[in-house]
């Protein structure tokens, strides 16, 4: 209670300083100046209502707006370049937001369909987690998220298991054992390889691995979980690489001279030394793979079967149905109403999941710098 | 890691250079090239020479260091004296850029040869840094640190299933090492805390500790007390005069009244990475052969 | 420790300990190469080399593997080897020959001798447990030596007595059905093997202790990364080696050979003939044509790629200007900071869904280029964000403080110090970013797509597509509000187009793998000429 108290006043000083330092900038500009970026804000944000609105006269306030700016550069420098950067910022919140709202929006229909009453409360989307069934064609239509997010799961764990050990194997060769020479080829290899089109991967997989592992396991038909598990893994690889590479390059020199020093092997000092005090780091390289690995779309859309189904048994990898991604991908074309709705659904989990992966990674990635910075 | 090793004595050609007040390097060196001392040479450096890229970092240095004694390394900055202490365990060989020409025999074994075990010459040739440098551990992890990685003590989950646990042997090399370090009395009650949490004082006397553990015949040390206020250094120099009965100690100083205090003799280098003068430390401070170095001991220059 | 021995910094003694241990880690190697090989159904399995099929080759060499190991491990123990073991292999090792062998007992009992639950778990759980202790209780030497000896023996043995073989198959009796053939198991097997004895190898090259466990992990590390590269740089080739030919069609050089382009500028028109002919990138897809290419496609990723980054870069560079140079650090810094790098991991399809909500029916509600375009520019928003506040906080404070001292207004020292300062980083950053997104699919996928088969004169001309109307927006360019296509949606509509759909392109499967070609050409361009211009600043920065 009276930390909120503290939280509330700690607020209400912030809101006055806020106030008295706009009333001294009011007094300090001048009206010109102020008119100026009153205007230019206003109607900032009359092209932004407009355009939401889906309104043909956005285009009024737009040229307000820039005759504004151009003639605030020319009187009033300092002030505008300050009030357009800060516009540019708060558009990058702006956008995430406007992401956040849309995809909730057009998701809810779903939602609220698919609400199952408990106790006499009825709970929104509840059938989503707890039917398996997917049919939204022959009536009763249901949607469900359990085939998706289980084919997700397993191209995620495979995938992880993939891009996770041999990633930080090597980064640790990258970082610690290469001679400088295959360092500086290797590296930028590396790099570049992380570009390569997810389409492609997908490509070679659905014209090599699917019809090789189909063969190989005596399967129905093609698409495997497993094998889109090693493609996303692949295509992970690099990212976690060059992210672990830089974290362990981020433990200092003299510690591992410390312990060189001793007379410890070089893979001693890397298990002992390296490895752990860079642990934040690698794991936050490991937790953004899994992230890439979760939001990977094309390769598992046409490696995939493409029928919103749980594999028989669950733990059966050999099959490969459908994931969160490849869903919206498959059915975007032909889906409308419910259907699409039920798409937006599958994009709002994707979208927590990963913000709460982003999120989780930063946290871990701030500690290991205040951790190291504090040994330096 | 491959090294260049070559232990052909390869002379620089650019003496003989013209010292302060007319004498040639080469006379002053005839000076202290024949000091004797009693006793075996621990170390015999001959004609070493590193290069850092294109930079001549130490000239043709040739030294004997005497076994269980404390052989200071003074001179102004940038000399090179850190850099012939990092050749005597081949630390420098982490630096890819450094080359080294020369020879360094420990016991009359060449540590610049072919084959050389490194983590065997750095198990017997020790070392402490500049900066205090403890892992971020528990002060009895960094103390035990070295001898859990020979494989001398055994303390594993596995070793405690098996009972074949060390750990009275580790208790015990752990007190007696922190005893050597004189920070025992400090840390006794909390040997499991992180060592990041000790002062820099007591760091570095850790760091020591840590690299008596081991066990070394030869104790190198970049300027273990420069960070340190004139307590902890009182402390590491008392510390080092004790040592000196078990170990033989290279250290580097900037600090001339910490070599004339702790030290059985002293190498001087001079600015352009050559040695200019090595005797007993009495000798050196009170009546130098050489001018350059009874003006930079004096404080003329330097 | 007081009263250990010393050891002489050289050793010695070791040459025919060496010999023996660098052969069997070199028997190892060729078992690994034959496993990846035979995987990739380059050998066949029954077919002889020099009258012996290859089962029982592989079979007799993972014998001679295992054996060797496993002599090894007991020369050292009796002393005939001079090594340095420790008393113990570790925890680690015990638990990972622990669990391999209670796999392969639990197997054995299930599948050769047919026991059920209980028997094979009491089975697997003897010979685990076996195992764990058979490399926990010995000398290292034994213990890191005979349990990984055993498993590639036994290997051997069961491929040698044909208990496995060429036409072996285990029906794992699932509902969706999926069975191990011998086709797999073998070079998987071998491959598991070749690695466990090639590890016990070099760790007993190394005289076991620490150099031994050193000798093993780097041999581990060294063959993780050469994998690596050897599968990235597969993929690569083989799609160029796919590709070449469909590229390549009908491509000639010389004066003259190409077709005709015209240029207006200020009034005047320009004709010129390209020096060459290369049909697959100057042709859309059309009735009358030769060979038929891509054209629009490439036009499309362009156009898209322009359009992005003439979205982004300026939004994104001021926010960074305004991050590091005006704003306190605080609340609002980190929130943004946090907010950036979220979009920044936001998956590309959801991207494609907002575009899809908030573009499509505010630009005529249909799909249309400048949704493709702006989709991605916010996907490439919080990258240009990131990069540029990394290269402006790297510019040294002194260059600021030097400008503002000499009575320079802020904005000023930022456009004339700071931005030329951190150009560089900027630059590669923005780089890096657009070859990211001109090879995504995903987004564009729900907001522009396009056709599987596009003909030539769907070629964007947004430039000359700008028109004045009468009523507002009083500008309008229809080349921007309708769809064409772009090559990572266009490779992806000829994968999902299936067999039958081949248009007229003759060759479908050449057209295919031609297309990636091009993509994966423009999308590494990208890629090579940022990173180039990154190590370019970065040396000129060391000089």
């Amino acid at each position: 209670m009276s930390s909120t108290d503290a939280d509330y006043s700690g607020w209400q000083t912030a809101l006055r300083r806020r106030f008295r330092r706009g009333r001294e900038f009011a007094d300090e500009a001048g009206p010109s100046a102020l008119a100026t970026v009153l205007l230019g804000t206003g109607s900032l944000l009359a092209a932004f209502v407009g355009f939401l609105l889906v309104s043909s006269l956005t285009v009024v306030p737009v040229a307000v707006f820039v005759v504004t700016a151009a003639y605030g550069y020319g009187r009033h420098q300092e002030l505008t370049v300050r009030a357009l950067t800060l516009a540019t910022t708060a558009s990058t919140i702006l956008i995430l937001t406007l992401i956040t709202v849309f995809i909730f929006v057009e998701a809810w229909p779903t939602v609220e369909y698919a609400s199952v009453e408990v106790f006499g409360v009825s709970v929104p989307g509840l059938r989503l987690f707890v039917q398996t069934n997917w049919d939204a064609v022959s009536p009763p239509i249901r949607y469900s998220m359990v085939p998706m997010i289980h084919g997700t799961v397993m191209v995620t764990v495979v995938a992880t298991l993939v891009a996770g050990p041999l990633g930080v194997a090597a980064a640790l060769f990258l970082s610690e054992i290469a001679p400088p020479l295959v360092r500086e080829v290797v590296k930028p290899g590396v790099e570049i390889l992380a570009g390569i089109p997810s389409i492609v991967y997908g490509f070679v997989g659905f014209t090599v691995l699917s019809p090789w592992a189909s063969d190989q396991f005596e399967l129905l038909g093609q698409g495997t979980y497993l094998f889109v598990g090693v493609v996303v893994g692949l295509m992970a690889l690099p990212t976690v690489v060059s992210v672990a590479e830089d974290a362990l390059n981020s433990v200092p020199e003299s510690m591992k001279s410390g312990s060189l020093a001793l007379g410890t092997t070089d893979w001693q000092t890397m298990t002992s030394i390296t490895l752990p005090a860079a642990f934040s780091g690698v794991s936050a390289a490991v937790l953004l793979g899994v992230g890439r690995a979760i939001g990977e779309t094309m390769a598992a859309t046409v490696m995939l079967k493409g029928v919103p189904k749980l594999t028989k048994p669950l733990y059966n990898a050999f099959y490969g149905q459908e994931t969160l991604t490849s869903l919206i991908a498959r059915n975007y074309g032909e889906a409308d109403g419910l259907q699409m709705s039920a798409l937006f659904v599958a994009g709002v989990i994707l979208f927590i999941t990963v913000l709460l992966i982003s999120v989780g990674s930063q946290y871990v990635e701030a500690r290991m710098r205040s951790k190291l910075g504090g040994e330096a | 890691m491959s090294e260049t090793t070559q232990s052909t004595t390869e002379r620089s050609t650019d003496q003989p250079l013209q010292t302060t007040n007319g004498e040639t390097a080469e006379e002053a060196r005839s000076e202290w090239v024949d000091y004797q001392f009693d006793g075996q040479a621990k170390l015999a450096v001959e004609s070493l020479d590193v290069h850092y890229g294109d930079d001549h970092a130490l000239k043709d240095v040739s030294i004997e260091i005497p076994e269980e004694s404390v052989t200071a390394l003074i001179g102004p900055s940038g000399c090179g004296k850190s850099t012939f202490l990092r050749s005597l365990n081949r630390m420098n060989d982490r630096i890819e850029s450094a080359r080294i020409d020369g020879s360094v025999a420990l016991e009359g074994e060449e540590i610049y040869q072919d084959g050389v075990d490194l983590v065997e010459l750095r198990k017997r040739v020790g070392m402490v840094f500049q900066a205090p440098n403890p892992f971020p551990k528990s002060i009895r992890d960094n103390v035990a640190y070295g001898p859990r990685k020979h494989g001398d003590i055994e303390t594993g989950a596995l070793a405690k299933l098996l009972g074949r646990s060390d750990e009275e042997q580790e208790r015990e090399l752990v007190e007696q090492s922190l005893r050597q370090a004189a920070l025992w009395d400090e840390v006794v009650d909390r040997l499991d805390d992180n060592a990041l949490g000790l002062s820099g004082g007591q760091q570095q006397r850790l760091c020591i500790a840590r690299a008596l553990a081991t066990d070394p015949e030869v104790l190198l040390m970049d300027e273990p007390a420069s960070a340190l206020d004139p307590i902890a250094t009182s402390k590491i120099e008392e510390l080092i005069h004790d040592l000196a009965e078990e170990y033989t100690v290279v250290i580097v100083t900037h600090n001339m009244q910490q070599a004339a205090r702790i030290s059985d003799q002293t190498a001087v280098f001079l600015t352009g990475g050559e040695l200019v003068e090595y005797d007993d430390t009495d000798e050196i401070f009170e009546d130098p052969e050489s001018q350059r170095v009874e003006d930079y001991v004096s404080g003329k220059f330097g | 420790m007081a009263g250990a021995t010393r050891s002489a910094l050289v050793d010695e003694d070791t040459t025919h300990t060496d010999a023996v241990a660098a052969v069997a880690a070199g028997l190892a190697t060729l078992l690994f190469a034959v496993g990846v090989v035979a995987l990739f159904d380059v050998v066949s399995l029954t077919d002889p080399i020099a009258g012996v099929p290859v089962v029982t080759l592989v079979g007799g060499l993972l014998v001679l593997l295992g054996g060797a190991v496993v002599s090894f491990g007991v020369g050292s123990r009796l002393g005939f080897v001079a090594t340095d073991p420790r008393p113990t292999a570790g925890l680690i090792a015990a638990t990972a020959f622990g669990l391999i062998w209670f796999v392969v007992g639990g197997l054995v009992a299930s599948q050769t001798f047919g026991l059920g639950t209980v028997g094979w778990t009491a089975a697997a759980l003897v010979t685990g447990g076996g195992a764990f202790l058979l490399t926990a209780l010995p000398r290292e030497d034994v213990g890191s030596t005979l349990p990984a000896g055993a498993v590639t023996l036994l290997a051997g043995l069961v491929f040698l007595g044909g208990v496995i073989g060429p036409s072996w198959a285990w029906n794992l009796g699932w509902a969706q059905p999926a069975s191990f053939t011998a086709g797999f198991v073998v070079p998987t097997l071998t491959l598991f093997c070749a690695l466990l004895s090639g590890w016990a190898s070099a760790k007993a090259y190394g005289g076991f202790g620490a150099s031994g466990r050193h000798a093993g992990a780097y041999l581990l590390v060294y063959l993780n990364a050469l994998a690596i590269v050897g599968v990235l740089f597969a993929l690569v080739a083989f799609t160029v080696v796919e590709g070449l030919p469909g590229l390549l069609r009908e491509f000639t050089v010389g004066l003259g050979a190409g077709p005709e382009s015209t240029i207006a500028l200020f009034g005047s028109e320009l004709t010129f003939t390209w020096p060459f002919d290369w049909p697959f990138v100057m042709n859309g897809v059309g009735l009358l044509n030769d060979v038929n290419g891509v054209l629009p496609a490439i036009v499309g990723t362009i156009w898209l790629v322009v359009g992005a980054v003439l979205f982004a870069v300026p939004l994104g560079v001021g926010a960074a200007v305004f991050l590091t140079e005006y704003a306190e650090r605080g609340r609002f810094t980190q929130a943004v900071e946090v907010a950036t790098n979220g979009l920044w991991s936001t998956p590309s399809i959801v991207f494609g869904l907002f575009g899809y909500a908030f573009l499509i029916p505010r630009f005529g509600g249909g799909k249309s280029l400048l949704s493709g375009m702006l989709t991605l520019g916010f996907m490439l928003l919080p990258l240009v964000v990131i990069t540029s506040r990394e290269a402006m906080l790297a510019v040294p404070d002194q260059y600021r403080d030097a400008s503002v001292a000499l009575g320079v207004t802020k904005w000023q020292t930022i456009r004339s110090v700071v931005l030329p300062a951190a150009l560089p980083g900027v630059v590669t950053g923005v780089i890096l970013g657009v070859g990211r997104i001109a090879g995504e699919t995903a987004p564009i996928l729900l907001t522009m797509a396009g056709g599987v088969f596009v003909p030539g004169s769907q070629t964007a001309d947004v430039v000359g597509g700008f028109e004045f109307t009468a009523s507002p927006p009083f500008v309008a360019n229809p080349e921007l509000l309708q769809a064409t296509s772009a090559l990572p949606y266009q490779l992806y509509a000829l994968i999902t187009a299936g067999v039958g759909a081949s248009g007229n392109v003759g060759n479908p499967d050449q057209f295919k793998w031609a297309t990636a070609l091009v993509l994966l050409v423009v999308v590494l361009s990208f890629y090579a000429v940022g990173i180039v211009t990154r190590y370019y600043f970065r040396s000129k920065l060391h000089e």
